[in-house]
């Protein structure tokens, strides 16, 4: 971090307690007009970086792993802010793709309210009542999906997460691929899963300030999470009764918010 | 209520279209206007939402277009028509599987598309539950239509003939998935067979009479078969297992390729039996080639297995008894579920 942004948040900082002097419930009242917010997914596995077909990693299964593939689908975005109150960003522009070949690690919320927001809830995968919207429900969210390989296209639906790659163990010394393919099954099994992520430090929007959550994304917790998935018992998991919606325990795990940039039009 | 109060918002905006156009240039597109879909008075509930997308006159005629264009397919010649065509309430006719791009073959029987909107799961393992949807099962089968939408869609939107029916139907007008997912529903909405002489019977219209036979026929029906083959849609949407040993070779799962549960080994949807008599080969897998088969294998075929329906397995004895009496009867009664109408309906045909 620059000196010059440290710098900002002093000001910032400074500017929080004037205004907290000065009446009770305060700071979001000088927070007026909005702004965009900016969640950034910093993938990497188990505190290192993920490197697509490149790096290998090794997980408490025993199994080592180079990935090739590691996409998922993050919606719903909800704000909570210091009294609690929830800002639902608009539902039909709340569906996005991560991907880490096509790029796709940032995303834009527009016009957030004004506010000093303490956590943000979100889902991973689609929903069904998006997807029981039909045609009309879907928007040109459907056809990015099938770009990015999230369209499970024998289903007419969405995969939520698509993890794939190579893997070795004590028992599969060949290299062999496994893929982890997760999302509901039809009408019988929803494994759409939220999460609530507190930020250490608020994140402040108002007409002059756009701040950026760094998201650290763990992939290591798909297999590696609560539930141990482990490759050399099943290296193709698509639609599994047991073991699809453990995968998407887990994969809700991934997630941690790393730090939090407040100020205007930040880089990073 | 609600829906009045949509209906007749619907019809407030057709009239100010109406109203609108009549100064502008009049023959640039024909003007829209909402079709009527009446529901049978014999029939269940509609299960689609049409509040959400009422079909047009305009949007039914451009997803009877899509329905037969084979542009929606990777060589451009397999079109939905190619294995529904309705002489044979569009099934693949004479296909026990079909067979799509480069005659590459599936594993399953294209079933009857009719009544669709009073459904709630389509394809035999129910992959998915909105008919919207459901296009992008064959279209990105790879040895269906062998297609992507994405694909689809930039050839649609690159024809000028599209580009126009688009914005003749829908007020954004623009070629976009939403679009062609909603003008192919409107289509399949509207494809309501229900005039056959089993439904004038029940309604009791002319035409309707039946014999003493199709009474029996009826009556060992509605003890031995619409515990399944449910209302006056002869199915209930559910999945079951009926009973057919697996298909050597294929070993189709049926619905437990969706939900990945192993009691749902080989359980299949209910099939509709309207037009059942056009529809042969029978079963997921096509493997009967006549009702007669189908009665048979009812009667003394039936395998048992941990998800054979228990319906199918009453009284120490595997399958439903049905006498060489009752297996005529029935078979007559099935021959009065044909609806010439629907099979003929010029609203419907390719050409
Ligand atoms: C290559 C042949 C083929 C083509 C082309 C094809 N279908 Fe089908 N259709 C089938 C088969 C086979 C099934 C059963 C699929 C299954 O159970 O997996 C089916 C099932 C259906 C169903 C579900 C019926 C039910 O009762 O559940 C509908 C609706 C349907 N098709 C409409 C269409 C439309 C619309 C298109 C064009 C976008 C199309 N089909 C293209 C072969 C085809
Ligand atoms: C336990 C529920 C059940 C009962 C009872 C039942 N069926 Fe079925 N029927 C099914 C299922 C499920 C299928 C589809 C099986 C498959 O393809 O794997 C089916 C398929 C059929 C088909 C094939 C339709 C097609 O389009 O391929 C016919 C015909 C049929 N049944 C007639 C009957 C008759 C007649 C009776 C009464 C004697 C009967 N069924 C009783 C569940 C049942």
């Amino acid at each position: 971090m620059t000196t010059l942004k440290r710098f900002q948040y002093l000001i910032l900082a400074a500017g929080l307690v004037l205004t907290s002097c000065s009446s009770d419930d305060d700071a979001t009242q000088n927070l007026t007009g909005e702004n965009n917010l900016r969640i950034e997914f910093d993938n990497s596995v188990n505190g290192d970086d993920l490197l697509l077909n490149s790096s290998t990693y090794t997980n408490s299964n025993g199994e080592v792993l180079t990935i090739n593939r590691f996409n998922y689908i993050v919606s719903n975005f909800v704000l909570i802010d210091t009294e609690g109150n929830e800002y639902t960003y608009p539902k039909d522009d709340s569906y996005f793709v991560i991907s880490e070949e096509a790029g796709l690690s940032e995303i834009t919320l527009t016009n957030i309210p004004a506010g000093d927001y303490v956590a943000v809830r979100f889902g991973l995968g689609v929903d069904q009542e998006k997807y029981l919207q039909g045609a009309a429900g879907q928007g040109d969210f459907l056809q990015l999906a099938e770009e990015t390989n999230m369209m499970w296209s024998w289903l007419a639906g969405y995969k939520f997460l698509n993890f794939e790659g190579t893997f070795t163990s004590p028992t599969v010394t060949e290299a062999t691929s496994f893929q982890i393919h997760m999302g509901s099954h039809g009408s019988s099994l929803d494994n759409y899963k939220e999460l609530t992520l507190e930020l250490p430090t608020n994140a402040l929007v108002s007409s002059t300030l756009s701040p950026i959550v760094h998201l650290a994304v763990d992939a290591n917790q798909i297999l590696d999470g609560n539930t141990k998935i482990v490759l050399s018992e099943k290296a193709v998991v698509m639609i599994d009764e047991v073991k699809s919606p453990q995968i998407a325990t887990n994969a809700a795990t991934m997630f941690r918010v790393d730090h939090v940039h407040n100020g205007e039009n930040l880089e990073h | 209520m609600k829906y009045s109060i949509k209906l007749a918002l619907s019809m407030v905006v057709l009239s100010l279209i109406f109203a609108c156009s009549k100064s502008d240039d009049t023959d640039y597109f024909a003007l829209d206007e909402n079709l009527e879909v009446s529901i049978p008075a014999n029939f269940p509930e509609m299960h689609y939402d049409i509040s959400k997308n009422p079909p047009t006159k305009n949007g039914f005629e451009l997803g009877k277009k899509l329905f037969y264009d084979g542009k929606l397919s990777s060589n451009g010649f397999i079109s939905c028509g190619f294995c529904h065509e309705q002489r044979f309430a569009f099934t693949h006719h004479g296909h026990q599987f079909s067979h799509g791009i480069d005659d590459l073959e599936g594993t399953r029987n294209a079933p009857a598309v009719q009544n669709m909107a009073f459904q709630s799961q389509f394809s035999w393992d129910g992959g998915t539950s909105h008919l919207d949807l459901f296009p992008i099962i064959p279209i990105t089968n790879e040895v269906e239509m062998g297609e992507t939408i994405s694909n689809v869609l930039t050839k649609l939107q690159a024809d000028s003939e599209y580009q126009r029916l688009f914005a003749s139907a829908f007020e954004d007008g623009s070629v976009n998935n939403e679009n062609f997912f909603k003008a192919l529903s409107q289509f399949m909405v509207m494809m309501i067979s229900s005039n056959s002489k089993y439904d004038k019977y029940v309604r009791n219209e002319t035409g309707g009479e039946f014999s003493e036979l199709e009474k029996e026929g009826l009556g060992v029906f509605e003890t031995k078969c619409a515990s399944c083959h449910k209302t006056d849609l002869f199915t209930d949407s559910a999945f079951r297992n009926n009973g057919l040993p697996p298909y050597p070779g294929i070993n189709d799962l049926g619905r437990a390729a969706v939900s990945g549960s192993t009691a749902d080994h080989y359980k299949f949807k209910v099939p509709s039996l309207r037009n059942v008599a056009v529809t042969a080969p029978y079963m997921h897998d096509g493997r009967f080639g006549s009702l007669a088969s189908v009665l048979n294998f009812y009667n003394s075929g039936v395998q048992d297995s941990e998800t054979l329906d228990p319906i199918l397995k009453q009284n120490g004895r595997l399958g439903i008894a049905l006498s060489a009496t009752e297996q005529e009867a029935l078979i007559a009664f099935l021959n009065t579920l044909t609806d010439s109408e629907y099979l003929n309906d010029k609203r419907f045909a390719e050409y």
